[in-house]
């Protein structure tokens, strides 16, 4: 089952986007999620809502793309999924607490279980849905 | 033969062989949700198995064969009511059951896309037991084995 990715730029300021991915995402199109989300922030989105309520799967790599939007969201630069990061993960990450600028919505159980299970909800704050998620970030 | 398609309780064991590419790993997840389902086992245990089967199979793709082409077989069978799924390939000898566990006491960040990281993370989580060795002709056999009754963990 391939992925598909809806993009919405809900403005405000700092402008808003909302990233749906529905599917299967796993390492054959983890990289589309990372591309999307930069050109967001190109296009000047600066908070981030990624809506999961209807990807049915989750790689390890999808966790990485997520990883990945963070750094992309906060203006660094994206990580080169060919080289290591760990170094640059010390940079901006020590911190224990979830990202500010960033919210996962309505992740499925299956979903939300592999969050749960690698600790990534330290990282991310999981929204029940996504107008949960775009409430908190607006009035952030 | 122990099982035969009619004894519900000894199903027939059964195989994909595919090429070690990333894009066919949604087909591997898609047999092995088929086997759980014609074994009999839970959506939750077919939850876990894909999950694990996937970062198992991912990892064999980027870092045993390295992106050069290779074969990758796959069997799913059922034994005193364990699912076993073996993955097999002849690639660099690499067992991800040696590998060290995450300090939890940090967050996580994952090290590279498919790396020594979250993958094999989940690959153990997500089943009861791992076992690797290293085929006498060359390659890795993995097998990942999980109870048909019960998660393998609590939540």
């Amino acid at each position: 089952m391939a992925m598909t990715i809806d993009v919405a730029e809900l403005g405000g300021n700092p402008p808003l986007a909302c990233v749906a991915l529905a599917g299967e995402l796993d390492a054959s199109n983890y990289e589309q999620v990372i591309d999307v989300v930069r050109k967001a922030y190109a296009d000047g989105a600066r908070r981030l809502v990624l809506d999961l309520e209807q990807l049915t799967f989750m790689a390890s790599s999808g966790l990485f793309a997520l990883h990945s939007a963070v750094r992309i969201m906060g203006g660094e630069t994206p990580p080169d999924p060919e080289e290591g990061w760990s170094a640059l993960h010390q940079m901006s990450m020590d911190e224990d607490a979830p990202a500010s600028n960033l919210r996962l919505a309505a992740a499925q159980e299956p979903i939300a279980r592999v969050l749960e299970r690698t600790g990534m909800l330290r990282v991310f704050a999981l929204d029940a849905t996504r107008a949960d998620a775009i409430a908190t970030l607006q009035g952030a | 033969m122990a099982g035969s398609a009619a004894d519900p309780r000894n199903p027939e064991p059964r195989a994909l062989q595919i090429p070690a590419s990333v894009d066919h790993l949604a087909e591997v997840r898609s047999f092995v949700r088929d086997c759980v389902a014609d074994f009999g086992g839970s959506k939750r245990v077919a939850d876990d198995l894909v999950q694990a089967v996937d970062e198992a199979t991912c990892n064999v793709m980027l870092h045993g064969y390295r992106g050069k082409p290779g074969d990758i077989a796959i069997e799913a069978a059922v034994r005193d009511r364990n699912i076993e799924i073996r993955i097999m390939d002849r690639a660099t000898a690499f067992d991800p059951t040696a590998a060290q566990a995450r300090d939890a006491a940090r967050p996580p960040a994952p090290t590279r896309i498919g790396g020594m990281g979250l993958g094999i993370e989940l690959l153990r989580g997500m089943t009861d037991e791992v076992h690797h060795s290293v085929r006498p002709d060359g390659g890795n056999e993995l097998t990942l084995v999980h109870s048909m009754d019960r998660p393998t963990q609590e939540d």
